[in-house]
């Protein structure tokens, strides 16, 4: 699957578990925090009738929900009950008088109950631990340190020679599952047309994707995946700034938690620190809007200024992002703290070949720039010159100028009267794609084609 | 970098900034004889920066294919509040929202050459040129160099430093002044006119009146110029001037007692707290010794006048160019006219900058100044004359616009019909003993035989000293022309005034050391905003080829495409619906198409005048006067012959149908057809369209990219317009099939010529006016304007029956 596509099918989090085996969920229902995640992402219909039947311990009739809502609101209705049954919240059931039902699944409701009750196991291990951290981490390092290691693994993407050494294998292996990059044998892994459209989202789609991809490498690495996901969603519960003991948990987990902690979205110190923190990254992975604002220096403003005459200037010495917008830009000259380019075709046409839409590129210069362009512009939310943007399009546009039409090829015409009186049928009927009189050749679309045949067959018998 | 003798040899760069590298081809190298020109040019100003750095090849490019300046600058701690970054290689980038812009960009416009100026970060670049002219209008070496690295971000390269010194130091030490009638070398370093008269040359040329005299020493107050300018106004009583801007009053009190107190930047009351202070103290600093009045010790000796130009040209090869400057105050040989600026006439802020300029230290000096089309040009070359207020020659390029410079005389100046004469071919009023003479390049410089009348003006024209010499348009003068005017005409002062100092041919360069220096240069996107000249809109409509014209397109010879593209039927359709759609709106369209046989059949398909190389003076005033005054002619359509100096201020719309290859400098004339500023219409966004209209998958894409390109670096930006909305219900030429194939026939069918490029009869490159009217071939550049005798005036023909071929149409009906 595609970056655009993913984010065409899975842009939530429901849709997401949609694509999970039936017995992940169900184990999933086995633990509080999953319960609430999927709770709070209910369509609003759906979660009141969760509450209205969370202590019926028994099946209620379809007809008797239906009831719950006015005609009007019909169109809700089947939306919320279509989310219900698609992660199996509840099941149909058949009541004892062959009225067919609803009952909720009852690991998931139990669970509910603890998460919105309390009780039970705690979720985190905050009691366990003796004394508060000494060198305990405030908000801004970590949001430092989860962007630091995020930006490395970005970093790997764009490197030109691959330093094999920045990122671990296993972040290799997702990266190539995820189809952000490909290796051939022997070689360095390079990165792929997926990959460039990756590097143009931003970061909290990127680490919505490219967790999405890691877990779908879990079971090759001995891990339960419901047991991932349970954990993820306790540490998207978490508090950031706070840590959290990583006491008793198992040996596959822990090695879960340090692939965690390679992508940014836990920090420890050691492996055998025994704490950890979840980072913004972690923390805001399951909540509906997923908006990261990383409280660091460095992504505080947009650095990128776009001049009506194609210039381009770039106000940043990290590399990163110049190797991004070097994607789609002609660098001329590098000063310590800014970098002059041109858009131009050719390096927009470059980036297309590379398989990066305008749609992407421009969407990328939006959401980086500088806040002078946005203060002066007449228009706030379009701070971007149009004509520019017309332009990228343009230039897109420019490619796709092919359009393919499914035809039908009729030729070795015996006379030039067969010829004329098919293409002139063909005409008539409006079907005719091209004929060329020289080579006697009639092109029809495939519609046409069924028509024209009959007719040549009527004609070729009457003459 | 920048080791002497290394790279600094090529006469231009070969590599000037990458987006310019594709220059076109078909407009490099055609005149070549022009070598005479070449070695006007001083040593040093050969001198680039750029190519100092190729030589020197120092600077590695970066893991991403740019040039790495990293390792030659360190960021300073302070480098938010500063806001400019210098390159070695002469390019200066100047951050246009940071608080110290107004000081920075008036500093920069007086070092360097814009190169773009959009809306957020300028570019320029130092040249040899833009320094010299730094210098002659009174900055020095160290002071360029001071003031560049207070502004900088970073530190300043040593290479550029160094080019910095090297271009500036000989040049502005000599002056040429013209003293009752005697010409006389002056400088006021010694040691410097020692060294000249020890070259042999410059002794031959030298005037001596006995053997053994040593330099004449004077000593001379200089006057500040915004003094002088002041006086010209204070003659008007106009209570206005003096509340122009903040900047100017400033300079205006100031130097009615003290210079000091100039108060500058903080007045000004943009100065945040986070400004650092050396850069607004080094520039009130800078600004207070323009127009400072001091005593200065100054040496001279006298020249002989036949040997002017041996002497200008020795002093080039010996790095000392000479400036010259014109001390008309204190000029009593010549006698004043009486001239004075109406109180109506109001200065604008940029106006009276540029002019501030040009008699920045009392005396009047030469160089050229750039104002957008419709600024406001002929005010300010009016304001200068009655400055000077000494005998004034007016050089334009055509006969219509000699009338409309004595308009502008007559509405802006006291000067009336006694004191002004023309001197065209048309109009020969007698100049005799007149004040003002407006004329044109061609009448001067016309070499056949002329009527004993002309030959009379001549003749009088020739012996006068004329204090001060407008030159009009002055780009589109090819220098063989302007040293035969110069040389011609003597004049104490030369004034440029141009819109576009581009050219395809980089030839501009050389009016640096035949008139003077560039004195100012407004930036477009400004004047703009604050409503001086109009807002326009422009586009690029793109219109699809038919399936049959492209065929023909693609089978043809060169000449036919383009035909073929102009007589695109999509193209047709889209003009006639875009003159439909802004005649309802009570616009004012002119039609603009280089090719004379889509001219001519646009126009009449759609009943519209138009006015192209044979139609008579006569009869364009009469349409132009119709344009303008009769509200049942909204549309006029006109050939190349209107690119210049065709006055109508009442025109907001453009279309153009056809242009002239890739002519950078054409686009923008154009556009200032459109631009002097409309009134009342401030509420909306637009009050200008300028459409171009090209045919989609044809060279015209590739042309109109390259001509936008000047425009696009002003700050202007083409929006790019695939379909018209509503187009299609209206009832246009060329709907049908039959009605195109038709079309083509015609197109097909015509003469070969028919499909040439106009060309204008007086633009007859010396084969004679008129009647040559045949297929030559030539390259753009000359078409552009870049040979020699390119503007001459009209004859009118003694075949009178040569009407409007409109009319003519209808007669024969």
């Amino acid at each position: 699957m595609g970056v655009l596509e993913h984010f065409k099918e899975c842009k939530t989090l429901l849709d997401y578990l949609r694509t999970l085996p039936a017995d992940v969920i169900e184990e999933l229902f086995g633990f509080p925090s999953p319960c609430l995640a999927i709770f709070r992402e209910l369509p609003k219909l759906a979660q009141h009738y969760v509450l209205r039947i969370l202590y019926v311990e028994q099946a209620v009739p379809q007809a008797v929900v239906a009831s719950w809502v006015s005609q009007a609101n019909v169109k809700e209705h089947t939306q919320a009950v279509e989310a219900l049954n698609r992660i199996r919240v509840w099941n149909e059931a058949s009541m004892p008088g062959g009225l067919p039902g609803w009952i909720l699944h009852h690991l998931f409701r139990h669970n509910l109950k603890v998460a919105l009750l309390g009780g039970g196991q705690p979720w985190t291990n905050t009691h366990n631990m003796d004394s508060s951290d000494p060198k305990a981490r405030s908000i801004k390092d970590l949001d430092a340190y989860a962007l630091e290691r995020w930006e490395v693994m970005l970093h790997y993407l764009v490197e030109k020679p691959q330093k094999a050494d920045s990122v671990s294998r296993d972040t290799i292996t997702t990266l190539t599952h995820a189809g952000l990059m490909e290796q051939d044998a022997n070689s360095y892994p390079t990165i792929t047309n997926e990959g460039f459209q990756f590097l143009l989202l931003d970061t909290a789609s990127q680490v919505w994707y490219f967790v999405c991809k890691y877990l779908e490498t879990v079971r090759t690495r001995n891990l339960n995946l419901a047991e991932c996901l349970n954990f993820l969603f306790s540490l998207s519960f978490g508090t950031l700034g706070k840590d959290y003991s990583s006491e008793g948990m198992s040996e596959p987990m822990l090695n879960f938690v340090q692939h965690l902690r390679e992508f940014g979205l836990i920090y420890q110190r050691s492996r055998k620190a025994g704490r950890f923190y979840p980072t913004r990254l972690a923390v805001n992975l399951s909540s509906p809007s997923r908006k990261i604002h990383l409280d660091t220096d460095k992504h505080k403003t947009g650095f990128i200024v776009l001049e009506t005459n194609f210039r381009l200037y770039a106000y940043t010495d990290s590399d990163l992002q110049l190797a991004l917008v070097r994607m789609f830009t002609d660098f001329l000259y590098h000063f310590p703290n800014l970098v002059v380019g041109n858009v131009s075709r050719d390096s927009i046409r470059q980036a297309l070949r590379n398989g990066i839409s305008a749609d992407q590129i421009i969407s990328f210069l939006k959401m980086h720039v500088h806040p002078e362009m946005i203060k002066t512009s007449t228009t706030p939310n379009n701070p971007l010159p149009p004509t520019v943007v017309d332009q990228i399009r343009l230039w897109e546009m420019e490619r796709n100028r092919l359009t393919f039409v499914d035809s039908v090829l009729y030729n070795q015409f015996l006379s030039q009267r067969d010829y004329e009186v098919v293409r002139d049928y063909a005409q008539d009927i409006g079907v005719l794609v091209h004929m060329n009189d020289q080579k006697r050749t009639v092109v029809v679309t495939k519609n046409g084609h069924d028509d024209v045949k009959k007719f040549w067959k009527r004609h070729s018998k009457n003459s | 970098m920048g080791r002497e003798g290394k790279g600094w040899n090529g006469r231009k760069s070969k590599k000037r900034g990458r987006e310019e590298e594709e220059e076109f081809h078909y407009e490099e190298e055609f005149d070549q004889d022009d070598d005479s020109v070449q070695e006007g040019v001083p040593v040093a100003a050969k001198r680039d920066a750029e190519a100092a750095e190729e030589g020197a090849s120092v600077v590695p490019d970066d893991e991403f294919g740019a040039k790495d300046y990293r390792p030659q600058m360190e960021l300073r701690s302070d480098h938010e509040s500063r806001p400019i970054w210098m390159a070695p290689n002469g390019h200066i980038f100047l951050e246009a929202f940071s608080p110290v812009y107004k000081h920075a960009h008036d500093f920069l416009i007086a070092i360097a050459e814009p190169l773009n100026r959009p809306e957020h970060i300028h570019e320029y670049k130092l040249t040899a040129y833009s320094l010299y002219a730094a210098v002659s209008v009174g900055l020095q070496t160290e002071d360029i160099i001071e003031y560049l690295t207070r502004l900088s971000k970073t530190t300043i390269p040593d290479g550029i430093m160094e080019f910095i010194r090297l271009c500036t130091l000989s040049y502005g030490k000599v002056k040429l002044v013209l003293k009752q009638n005697r010409y006389f070398v002056e400088s006021s370093h010694p040691e410097v006119l020692q060294k000249l008269l020890k070259d042999p040359v410059i002794q031959e040329c030298r005037l001596r009146h006995s053997d053994d005299e040593a330099f004449v020493e004077s000593s001379i107050t200089k006057t500040s110029g915004a003094a002088v300018l002041n006086s010209a106004f204070s003659t008007t009583n106009n209570p206005t001037s003096s509340t122009a801007t903040a900047g100017n009053s400033n300079a205006i009190n100031g130097n009615s007692g003290h210079t000091t107190e100039n108060g500058g930047p903080s007045t000004n009351g943009e100065s945040g707290p986070t400004l650092p202070s050396d850069i607004t103290d080094y520039y009130s600093k800078i600004d207070a010794d323009n127009d400072d009045e001091e005593e200065e010790k100054v040496v001279s000796f006298e020249v002989i006048q036949d040997k002017i130009e041996i002497l200008q040209k020795r002093c080039i090869q010996q790095e000392y160019p000479l400036l010259a400057e014109y001390d008309f105050r204190n000029d009593t040989r010549n006698p004043d006219i009486h001239i004075d600026l109406k109180p109506s006439a109001i200065l604008r802020p940029y106006q009276e900058k540029s002019l501030r300029k040009m008699f920045g230290n009392g005396r009047a000096r030469s160089g050229v100044i750039v104002l957008p089309c419709g600024a406001g040009k002929s005010l300010t070359g009016v304001t200068a004359v009655c400055t000077v207020r000494k005998r004034a020659i007016v050089l334009c390029n055509s006969g219509v616009s000699v009338e409309q410079w004595k308009q502008q005389f007559k509405l802006w100046s006291t000067a009336d019909d006694a004191i002004i004469c023309r001197f065209t071919s048309d109009a020969k009023d007698k100049p005799m003993g007149c004040s003002i003479l407006v004329t044109t390049y061609s009448m001067i410089t016309h070499t056949q035989k002329r009527s004993w009348e002309a030959e009379q003006t001549m003749k009088w024209l020739q012996e006068q000293e004329w204090g001060i010499m407008l030159l009009d348009e002055v780009h589109s003068i090819p220098a063989k022309m302007f040293r035969r005017v110069l040389t011609m005409v003597q004049a104490h002062c030369k004034l440029g005034l141009t819109a576009t100092l581009v050219r395809e041919d980089d030839k501009i360069a050389d009016l640096n050391f035949l008139i003077g220096p560039k004195l100012y240069e407004a930036n477009w996107l400004e004047l703009q905003k604050n409503g001086y000249i109009a807002k326009v809109q422009c586009a690029e409509v793109w219109n699809p080829m038919t399936p049959e014209f492209y065929r023909e397109y693609l089978n043809s010879g060169i000449s036919k495409k383009i035909l073929l593209c102009v007589m695109n039927p999509a193209k047709f359709r889209t003009c006639q619906f875009l003159i439909r759609y802004h005649e309802r709106r009570n616009d004012k369209i002119i039609v603009f198409s280089d090719n004379v046989y889509a001219l001519k059949h646009y126009a009449m398909k759609l009943g519209k005048p138009f006015i192209y190389g044979p139609t008579s003076q006569q009869e364009r005033l009469q349409i132009l006067q119709n344009f303008k005054f009769n509200p049942k002619i909204n549309t006029v359509f006109v050939s190349k012959v209107a690119d210049t100096s065709f006055d109508l201020p009442e025109a907001n719309v453009l279309i153009q149908i056809s242009s002239q290859g890739g002519s950078r400098r054409q686009e923008a004339q154009r556009l200032g057809r459109i631009l002097r500023a409309k009134k009342g219409a401030i509420a909306e966004e637009y009050n200008a369209f300028f459409y171009t209209l090209v045919s989609e998958d044809t060279i015209e894409m590739n042309y109109s990219r390259k001509r936008q390109r000047f425009l696009v670096n002003q700050g202007y930006s083409y929006k790019v317009i695939t379909k018209l909305a509503g187009l299609e219900q209206e009832d246009l030429h060329y709907k049908s099939k039959e009605e195109q194939v038709q079309l083509i026939q015609q197109i097909l069918a015509a003469r070969d010529d028919a499909e040439d490029e106009e060309r204008i009869p007086g633009e007859g490159r010396g084969a004679g006016p008129w009647g040559a009217f045949g297929r030559r071939s030539a390259n753009l550049g000359s078409l552009s304007g870049a040979d020699d005798a390119v503007y001459r005036e009209y004859r009118k023909n003694a075949n009178s029956a040569n009407k409007h071929p409109l009319f003519k149409k209808f007669r024969q009906k």
